[in-house]
């Protein structure tokens, strides 16, 4: 069985999911995280503003005093998520909690790469001598692990949405 | 009779509602994933599995939805979730 033919995360009970990931999936994915680390420590990366969108488009002092009131905030939290995949990169299993966690924080670093690659909603074939061809793959990987995230977490969720 | 103060002086178009209602947008990008963005209006308003993916296809296919309304407070701390797990999102007074 290839490793792209399951799905990367199996629910087992109402509080763990267990983790189908190989050593070298997971050390790929310290290594994306580390990355996206050094990133969010550069503020000068023009990608960053990905993470941090405008709330007030068309109010720049309603704008600013939400920049002042989230962006540290949407930071930390960035951090914050970037650390519990560290800490539980190498785990067989993860709650719910932690999943939850991963599903952001992996969404946030696929952000901030479909941001630096410019991609379209459209997947086009990359070129055979386009500089970024690893950056792509990296790309499309973690589009597979976040999906898995939620197709885990959607089991979570109440079946009539109860709204 | 009403003592002036009590009388609201019209101004025109310029006098707003302090209280009107605010509603929060959710629009188009080329990257989150429709799966993760319907998940996310589930876990964050508790919308059925049929409304989150109804407001997801128009966000993907009009641009934009609303995805929730209410005062300011509530407004800004639906923005900010959706921030935290990385959707598009603005508010402004209906």
């Amino acid at each position: 069985v290839a490793w792209w033919s399951r799905f990367p995360f199996e629910p087992v009970d109402d509080e763990r999911v267990v983790v189908h990931l190989r050593r070298r999936e997971r050390l790929l994915l310290a290594t994306v995280v580390a990355r996206a680390r050094e990133s969010l420590l550069s503020p000068a990366d023009p990608t960053l503003q990905r993470l941090f969108p405008t709330a007030h488009p068309d109010d720049p002092a309603r704008q600013a005093e939400w920049e002042d009131m989230a962006r540290d905030r949407l930071l930390e939290a960035r951090f914050a998520a970037f650390d519990v995949i560290e800490a539980t990169v190498d785990d067989e299993e993860l709650t719910v909690d932690q999943l939850m966690v991963w599903s952001q924080g992996l969404n946030a670093i696929r952000l901030l790469l479909g941001t630096a690659l410019d991609v379209s909603e459209d997947l086009e074939e990359v070129d055979e001598d386009d500089p970024n061809v690893a950056d792509y793959a990296v790309y499309d990987y973690l589009g597979y692990l976040v999906d898995g995230t939620v197709r885990a977490l959607s089991t979570h969720l109440p079946p009539d949405g109860g709204a | 009779m009403p003592s002036p103060a009590e009388v609201e002086s019209p101004t025109g178009d310029e006098v707003l509602d302090p209280d009107r209602p605010w509603v929060v947008l959710v629009w188009n990008d080329p990257i989150n994933l429709m799966s993760y963005v319907t998940y996310v209006l589930q876990k964050l308003f508790g919308y059925s599995l049929e409304k989150a993916t109804t407001l997801m296809l128009d966000v993907h296919e009009k641009g934009r939805a609303v995805v929730s309304s209410g005062p300011r407070e509530q407004a800004e701390m639906d923005v900010f979730r959706l921030h935290e797990h990385g959707l598009w999102a603005t508010m402004q007074q209906d």
